[in-house]
């Protein structure tokens, strides 16, 4: 009894004995390369819109690529001379303010697509008068301010109706509240994103009509910028991130759930509400597809759609933009599988 | 008392004055009694502590008596009673005006017009011999210049008396004597009563008609000494022998202990003037360089 | 008169040659850290930028828009400091009454505050008035209140022998005196204004300085024009600031 008792934890000990020496810390092979660190800019804030990103780095994607990846949180603008600078290696910033950056001499360039539907939107009330863009004549806007993608997409959107900035009331709601005042009938119309106020303005049962701007002016969604200097001296390296990035974003396409356990998982904080999580998530996931992707593939560029982008914001009143810049200076599809 | 008080300009009778202090009564004055007679001269003379000042403050009505009155021409005195131009120990000159301005400061608080008090101003300053500094600012005055604006800013409103608080302590000596002829000529020219407080014995013999002895704390006319000396005054009576009689006189009514004189003259504190303690641009002014 | 002149010709030198170090150590900067011009443009970058975003047009609206704000909130948050001021000096019932209400304002960071007044107010001039006036209050009103309370109890005393008034007693006596402390307090407010201002716009807000900064980096990422308008605000600070020196100089300096 006493020996078959010793016997069993000796047995036992060796088991764990063996089982440590065979633990997941690996014991350096002389072979091994060290991992490239790669610093990566997200949004201001963590959201499980960047899914697909928090999937590669807790499914070890990046691992597996030989990257070791930090996650920062920047505001756009911030963002962009960052990565110009090259203090950070990749970021994910929008298209509207790539063209006015690199016509500035901000040395950076757009290299994947993300967003492939351009997020920003007009929205009104579902019940209400505004149907189309040209029922926007005379009426009031709540945006957050007359600068940025809003901005843009506004412009774009009224004038696919002969109608100018002067032709609304537009309020300013620098607090981001211009959905609530929607909502409470303090304005007609206001801007938001496709997969954002929508989905909270439904949830509490105001239901919206979306004006896009998909058929109009085909404006480039939020996409990973690179600087130039990083694009030469981190090539391979920006290339397997990218791949890795585009695995999780498809995984996540079929299956959204794993997208928000491995955002949860990274972030704990955003597990407080699981059910509106998934919901962004979902409402999200479309938007990375369109027409163009499906036909050449998740993050690729319509270069077409940019020389458009480009003419267009060249038109707007105020704009800087130089007459000599080309789409080409502006996109890279060399990171891209 | 009564013949005094037929002809008194100034007439004190048995005035006490007590401050409080931290809940004790300090007793400042007890039951003085004196006159000043029409277009007299007379000095207050005693010791630090005696109340002169304060004795000064019940005349021109700025402070109450505790018991006793206080009459010009028969008149009780009113608050801040306008009958009477007060001159300061240090000449109090709004920093900020001219010497013409700020002698027409009080007509200008009473309501006069400008060019008009601004006339008045002018020929008081040429009264008391500054007129060509009217347009100085005090900070370019001299102490004793200063001292006359004064002076000439308590005349402004013709008053009948003239009180003056040690107006020359601040003054080196030779100035002082100059002073003390200046102010009788000034007092020939103008027939205001003049009550004048001071430390110095000479100058209350050369000035007064009567020299008001005050004993030190509590304050209580131990004297009234008259002096025989004519007027008009001239600097020769300095040294006569009546000059020095009445000095003597005065002497030993003042006298205390050596001791008890010289913690006197511990307590004296210097005089600064109003504009030492005004305020000044605090930082760096680019205009001035380094300040 | 010509100690004056020497005085000024002086301090044009060492104003002139402070700058022109300041621009040089710019320029060496730039050029050994081998900056991009968005990071940090060179000095002669931002002021050929600063003339052409003057001559067409980009900065004039902003800049008189903020002038606007510095202008309209530095008298109210002034006027009102003084007056404050003046009661607080005199009643010292008042002083305990308001003074834990006037500390916890201040200590409130106007950072914090802005966003809550543009809700209240919209994005008009209003709130910008406002935080500027809130920036500037305190200094003044504390300054003042110190001046009033340090006016020379002699000055008082010769104003009660003249039955001086009480409005004339501060018209003619305290407010003079204290003169130097108030415009002392209005130095520090005049900068303050300025940073009130911008803190203002970034809250919300059309048009300004603070805006136009936004604009340029944000928007245009025209950094050079960002540099430009960060000189004009500073600009705008100093010249403030030399006017209530002006002020003191005129007021105040003719006393000694």
């Amino acid at each position: 009894m006493r020996f078959a008792a010793l016997l069993s934890g000796v047995l036992v000990a060796v088991v764990l004995v063996g089982g440590c020496s065979s633990a997941p810390t690996p014991t350096p092979a002389p072979t091994a390369t060290p991992l490239t660190k790669l610093t990566v800019g997200l949004g201001y804030i963590p959201s499980v819109q960047f899914a697909q990103f928090y999937r590669a780095q807790q499914q070890g994607y990046y691992r597996a690529a030989g990257l070791d990846v930090t996650f920062q949180n920047e505001i756009d603008p911030n963002l962009i001379t960052l990565v110009g600078q090259g203090a950070v290696d990749v970021g994910v910033a929008d298209g509207t303010s790539v063209i006015p950056a690199v016509g500035q001499g901000v040395p950076i360039k757009y290299a994947a697509t993300i967003y492939a539907q351009f997020p920003d939107i007009v929205i009104a009330a579902a019940n209400g008068p505004i149907k189309t863009a040209a029922d926007l004549k005379g009426r009031s806007l709540g945006i957050p301010g007359e600068y940025g993608s809003s901005w843009i997409m506004l412009q774009a959107l009224l004038a696919s109706a002969n109608l100018t900035a002067s032709d609304l009331d537009i309020r300013d709601y620098p607090d981001f509240g211009q959905a609530v005042a929607l909502q409470q009938g303090q304005v007609d119309s206001a801007t938001g994103f496709r997969n954002n106020e929508p989905l909270q303005l439904a949830q509490q049962g105001f239901a919206t009509t979306q004006l896009t701007i998909d058929q109009i002016t085909p404006l480039p969604g939020p996409g990973l910028i690179v600087g130039t200097a990083t694009l030469a001296s981190k090539r391979d390296a920006l290339t397997a991130f990218v791949t890795a990035t585009l695995r999780a974003m498809d995984e996540i396409a079929a299956n959204p759930q794993l997208g928000l356990d491995d955002t949860i998982a990274q972030v704990p904080d955003l597990g407080s509400n699981k059910d509106s999580q998934l919901a962004v998530l979902q409402a999200t996931i479309p938007m990375w597809s369109s027409p163009y992707t499906q036909l050449h593939g998740s993050g690729a560029i319509d270069q077409d759609a940019w020389t458009k982008s480009l003419d267009f914001m060249r038109g707007l009143a105020g704009s800087n933009i130089p007459a000599s810049l080309t789409a080409d200076q502006l996109v890279t599809e060399e990171l891209l599988p | 008392m009564t013949e005094d008080a037929q002809l008194a300009a100034i007439s004190v009778e048995n005035v006490s004055k007590s401050f409080r202090v931290e809940r004790r009564s300090l007793p400042v004055l007890d039951d003085v009694t004196f006159a000043v007679p029409e277009h007299g001269v007379s000095a207050v003379l005693g010791p630090n502590g005696s109340g002169k000042s304060t004795l000064l403050r019940l005349i021109s009505g700025l402070l109450e008596p505790d018991s006793g009155r206080i009459t010009i021409d028969d008149q009780p005195v009113s608050d801040a009673d306008q009958r009477v131009g007060l001159v300061f120990q240090e000449p109090r000159l709004l920093p900020w005006r001219t010497a013409l301005d700020n002698v027409a400061f009080p007509l200008e608080l009473a309501g006069m017009g400008a060019a008009e008090r601004r006339e008045r101003a002018r020929s008081l300053l040429e009264l008391v011999g500054v007129a060509a500094f009217a347009d100085a600012r005090p900070h370019q005055l001299s102490g004793g210049m200063r001292q006359r604006v004064a002076i000439a800013r308590a005349l402004a409103r013709d008053p009948q008396i003239l009180l003056l608080d040690e107006p020359f302590s601040a003054l080196d000596a030779l100035t002082r004597e100059r002073f003390n002829a200046e102010l009788l000529d000034l007092w020939q020219r103008t027939g205001t009563t003049i009550l004048l407080v001071t430390h110095s014995l000479a100058e209350a013999v050369f000035l007064a008609d009567e020299v008001v002895v005050l004993s030190k704390s509590p304050g209580r006319v131990v004297a009234r000494v008259p002096v025989p000396l004519g007027r008009p005054r001239t600097q020769q009576m300095l040294e006569s022998q009546a000059f020095a009689r009445t000095a003597s006189v005065l002497r030993a009514h003042l006298a205390g202990t050596p001791a008890e004189l010289a913690a006197e003259e511990a307590r004296a504190a210097p005089v600064r003037d109003v504009l030492e303690t005004a305020g000044a641009p605090a930082f760096f002014d680019p205009f001035r360089g380094a300040s | 008169m010509s100690d004056n002149r020497h005085a000024w010709r002086s301090t044009l030198l060492s104003v002139g040659f402070a700058a022109l170090l300041f621009v040089v150590a710019w320029k060496l900067i730039v050029v050994i850290a081998n900056y991009p011009p968005f990071i940090l443009p060179a000095p002669e970058v931002v002021a050929q930028r600063f003339v052409s975003a003057w001559a067409d047009g980009t900065i004039a609206p902003h800049a008189l828009a903020t002038i606007q704000e510095i202008v309209i909130g530095f008298v109210v948050g002034a006027g009102l400091a003084v007056v404050v001021g003046y009661l607080l000096a005199r009643s010292a019932l008042a002083e305990r009454l308001l003074s834990p209400y006037l500390v916890a304002a201040q200590a409130t960071p106007i950072l914090a505050l802005a966003p809550l007044l543009v809700l209240w107010l919209g994005t008009g001039l209003a709130p910008k008035v406002v935080i500027c006036a809130l920036i500037v209050f305190f200094p003044v009103a504390v300054s003042t209140m110190v001046g009033i309370r340090s006016v020379d109890r002699r000055l008082l005393e010769l104003g009660r022998s003249m039955r001086a008034s009480r409005w004339q007693v501060f018209r003619f006596l305290e407010l003079p005196a204290a003169m130097p402390q108030i415009l002392g307090g209005m130095r520090v407010g005049a900068t303050l204004a300025v940073i009130g201002a911008i803190v203002g716009e970034w809250a919300g807000a059309d048009k300004g300085l603070g805006v136009l900064i936004n604009l340029a980096r944000g928007s245009l990422f025209d950094f050079p024009l960002m540099y430009a308008t960060l000189l004009t605000i500073a600009l705008i600070a100093i010249v403030l600031y030399l006017l209530v020196l002006l002020a003191e100089r005129v007021l105040v300096g003719s006393w000694r």
